[in-house]
């Protein structure tokens, strides 16, 4: 069981690291003289984040815990998945506010399509990712 | 108030049947990681589940959920039998 904890937050800490990789190889090509051709570095983060995503998210079943069709949880899962949420919802302001703010402190423009897209992954795995990273499911 | 601990006789309850988790999971209306989680007491089941399992076994809820923890079944039919 411990193994598999391990593995799977392992999964997840790749897959985050891999969206923020991406990021930074973006801002990196676009604000220097580096031609845009090396914006095809991405290509291996971006295969790093499928795969992880589906070890992490699809092959344990926790994306579709997160996002169940109707009827399809129990009691307990209904529990777990509200738990998940607030705790999202909590962690996901704090994480954009931060961002938010950094951005108007130090780069003074409005937030790119690229980060906004990549705060929009961010909320919508948060919740798949908790139920992935605790110990105990409820 | 935090909420008490619920013991329970599930898990044996269930193998005395000769029931996996899958079926009894089926018979109560859960999925069958929910049947693991009671049987370990790391989840108390609502109200309305408790009912369906104390239908299912055929028994008063208070013989199979308890807030102290229970006496082995054995024990419990030696004190029956000894209060007859």
């Amino acid at each position: 069981m411990n193994n598999n904890a391990t593995k799977q937050r392992l999964n997840l800490a790749v897959n985050y690291l891999s969206i923020v990789l991406i990021l930074v190889i973006f801002y990196i090509v676009r604000n220097s003289d580096i031609p845009k051709l090396y914006l095809l570095l991405e290509i291996i983060p971006i295969i790093m984040v499928i795969v992880s995503f589906i070890n992490v998210f699809g092959k344990t079943g926790f994306w579709k815990l997160a996002h169940p069709h109707k009827d399809e949880l129990d009691e307990r899962e209904l529990l777990l998945v509200y738990k998940v949420t607030s705790m999202s919802y909590g962690i996901f302001s704090t994480v954009t506010l931060t961002v938010i703010y950094c951005y108007a402190l130090f780069l003074k423009g409005p937030i790119d399509v690229v980060l906004a897209a990549v705060l929009l992954y961010f909320a919508h795995t948060l919740p798949a990712a908790i139920i992935a990273c605790r110990k105990k499911m409820v | 108030m935090k909420s008490r601990k619920i013991y329970n006789r599930i898990n044996i309850l269930r193998k005395e049947r000769g029931l996996s988790r899958k079926e009894l999971a089926e018979k109560i209306g859960v999925n069958f990681q929910t049947v693991g989680y009671l049987e370990r007491e790391e989840y108390s089941p609502s109200l309305d589940l408790a009912f369906r399992i104390s239908e299912f076994f055929g028994m008063p809820i208070e013989l199979i959920f308890s807030t102290q923890p229970l006496r082995p079944l054995s024990e419990e039919l030696m004190r029956l039998k000894k209060g007859e």
